[in-house]
């Protein structure tokens, strides 16, 4: 099942009226209240989050442990690689706009892209398989928009993955010649 | 607050190129760069370290759609440090183009003969040993010669290679012969000064003509930036080298005049996607020059034709890797367990397509460009091309990475293949060499600076980088930037004499 068709206008203007027509569910006050509210983030996060705020901390938590989860058992885990840890770190570091626009896009997975498949909990309170039933959607989407910003997601989760070393031995990848630098 | 004759915005090819110019002709110089200077020690192989510090927003940069992403460089030496060393000159067939229709003036390969000559002097350019072409770069060419298709072996601008494989993520061994190794050192040593991690706001123009910029010295990247100073620079010269999007955004938030409307328009790209083939045998095509063979059966420089591609072998790291395979999750993981057997191609387009530099409300460059339906054909042309040239190199399957994925296990199935699916948004595209935001040219009402280099109705102005181009180059651009840089600077150090 494909997400409704959005129009095709620029990629800010989508998110902004996103939240201004109320499809994430309240207007944009009322969203940062909801998103603040109901999301744990692991006891030795809290307080440190540098980039992310906490409900999208754990969001990208949920993103990583579908689009890296692993193909066999004894592969590192999502959460061994610290993915989320690295998105914030790296989040902190991009751009003001790049950061508004990956808040809003994490939002829109949240809470409107399960809606599109009618499901009415949020993504991050959703099994595993309907995630990957919102992420498919996402990936093969009829919107560009959604579909560009999955692929810029799933880029930024995978490099959260793919930067530990314990990851190169599943693709014989032989890492970097000269020795760690401080 | 700095004097000087001459201020140079950017240290890429062209910047480099014109702070030692200007230098070399006894005036006082200040070279002012976005990024950081980074040395041989500091480039650790690590994709997750080096993108954020190498490449403008981390490498996340993207055209305003999502649907391209657009990889452009940061730091002293540009994307001269973070390239993979390609050396082609600009094609006679471009010049005469730029000639014909731009009414580009003194720019024939004649005139650029001494400056093309001087620069692959200066940055040691040759051509690739036979022994050192790698397995991706070898079933490139071994599918070319069994197809009939031509080809060739590329020059380079490097001097004891490791072929470690780690070129687009700087070169730890310093063997890259390029504007931070050897042009920026010149500059220096000729008493140009040079201020890193200065990021430029804005041109200052008085009476039609600049007279200097001003910006902020900051620490860090990206939103993590802390302004540090202040920085106003007044020169009789602004030379501006930040790259055909940041060149262009400058000009754009300081308010030119653009008469025309010109300024930041007829952005090309070489917007390009890749094709997977898996061997039963290993490639481990992240070894060794990443770079070093071409095929040309589909690319034809003359105006309108549809011949536009340019193939060549395009391999990345893991993470690299994993943001262009197809899928996620399981299935995705399985895909990155051939790693080692991969040989990937890539079908860049010499596009005729014009995007355009603007900027948002913060300044930032905002890139727009909807490919036509004339490079999307071509794009498609390629990517079957690069399927083909796979398949009669031995690959068992081809993988064109869209959603879903196409794979291929014969020529008969690509005769078949319905390639109206490729197309941004299906397939992942990505583009390194923009070009063409400030073209050059006789006309004001097509142009925005002239075949000098100096803008149309701000004087003391110049453009010294890729931005200068009145079309795609259809191959790689820094040597062409090299040159031209090297070619108008005289013109530059007029207008500083003045």
């Amino acid at each position: 099942m494909k997400l409704p068709r959005l129009p095709r206008l620029p990629r800010r203007k989508v998110l902004k009226a996103a939240i201004a027509f109320g499809v994430l569910g309240a207007t944009g006050s009322l969203v940062a209240l909801v998103r603040s509210r109901g999301y744990e983030v692991p006891q030795d996060v809290r307080g440190k989050l540098v980039g992310l705020e906490a409900w999208q901390y754990v969001v990208v938590q949920h993103l990583a442990r579908r689009v890296c989860a692993g193909d066999e058992p004894g592969v590192v885990t999502p959460d061994e690689a610290d993915v989320a840890g690295f998105v914030d770190g790296y989040v902190a570091n991009m751009a003001a706009r790049m950061r508004r626009d990956l808040g809003r896009f994490l939002g829109v997975i949240e809470q409107l892209a399960p809606a599109g498949l009618a499901m009415s909990s949020r993504f991050t309170h959703l099994e595993a398989a309907d995630q990957d039933k919102v992420l498919g959607s996402l990936e093969s989407s009829s919107s560009d928009l959604l579909r560009g910003g999955f692929e810029g997601l799933k880029a930024l989760l995978f490099m959260g993955y793919y930067r530990d070393p314990r990851t190169w031995r599943i693709l014989g990848y032989d890492g970097p010649r000269v020795e760690a630098r401080p | 607050m700095l004097d000087v004759d001459a201020v140079v915005v950017g240290t890429g090819a062209g910047g480099s190129i014109a702070m030692r110019e200007l230098a070399r002709a006894g005036l006082k110089v200040v070279a002012l760069e976005e990024g950081g200077y980074l040395r041989p020690a500091d480039f650790d192989q690590r994709e997750d370290h080096m993108f954020p510090v190498l490449y403008q927003d981390g490498g996340g940069r993207t055209t305003e759609d999502l649907g391209i992403r657009v990889l452009g460089g940061r730091g002293v030496g540009g994307s001269t440090v973070h390239n993979t060393n390609l050396c082609k000159r600009t094609p006679d067939a471009i010049l005469d183009l730029w000639a014909r229709r731009y009414g580009v003036e003194g720019a024939s390969a004649a005139d650029l003969e001494a400056s093309f000559t001087s620069i692959e002097k200066d940055l040691s350019v040759s051509e690739i040993a036979s022994d050192d072409i790698n397995p991706n770069n070898d079933a490139l060419r071994r599918g070319a010669l069994a197809l009939g298709w031509k080809g060739a072996v590329l020059r380079h601008n490097r001097i004891g290679c490791q072929k470690s494989g780690f070129c687009e993520l700087g070169c730890a061994y310093d063997a890259k012969q390029n504007a931070l190794k050897v042009v920026v050192p010149q500059a220096l040593a000729a008493g140009a000064n040079l201020y890193s991690d200065v990021d430029v706001r804005r041109i200052l123009v008085e009476r039609g003509a600049a007279v200097g910029v001003e910006g902020v010295a900051h620490d860090g990247v990206g939103s993590g930036k802390r302004p540090v100073a202040r920085v106003r620079v007044r020169a009789k010269v602004v030379v501006l080298a930040g790259s055909a999007v940041g060149s262009a955004a400058l000009a754009r938030r300081s308010g030119l005049p653009d008469p025309h409307a010109r300024l930041g328009r007829g952005l090309r790209m070489h917007p390009g996607g890749v094709v997977a083939g898996r061997f039963d045998e290993s490639i481990l095509a992240h070894r060794g020059i990443p770079q070093s063979y071409e095929c040309t059966e589909m690319l034809s420089y003359e105006e309108g034709s549809d011949r536009r591609v340019w193939i060549v072998p395009a391999f990345a790291h893991p993470i690299g890797t994993a943001a262009t395979l197809p899928g996620f999750g399981a299935a995705h993981m399985r895909s990155m367990r051939a790693y080692g057997h991969l040989a990937v191609l890539t079908a860049m387009v010499h596009d005729e397509t014009s995007g355009e530099v603007d900027v948002d409300g913060d300044g930032e460059p905002v890139i727009r460009y909807r490919m036509t339906e004339r490079d999307r054909v071509q794009l498609a042309k390629g990517l079957v091309a690069c399927a083909r040239i796979l398949l009669a190199a031995g690959a068992r399957e081809v993988t064109i990475p869209a959603v879903p994925p196409v794979r291929v296990t014969n020529a008969r199935e690509l005769d078949a293949l319905d390639t109206s699916f490729v197309r941004p948004f299906s397939v992942p595209l990505s583009a390194v060499h923009p070009m063409g935001t400030l073209a050059m040219g006789k006309d004001p009402r097509v142009s925005v600076v002239d075949s000098t280099g100096e803008h149309h109705q701000v004087k003391g102005l110049f453009a010294l980088d890729g931005s200068l181009f009145p079309t795609s180059l259809g191959g790689p651009p820094q040597i062409s930037i090299y040159a031209f840089a090297l070619h108008l600077a005289k013109h530059a150090v007029a207008a500083a004499k003045r």
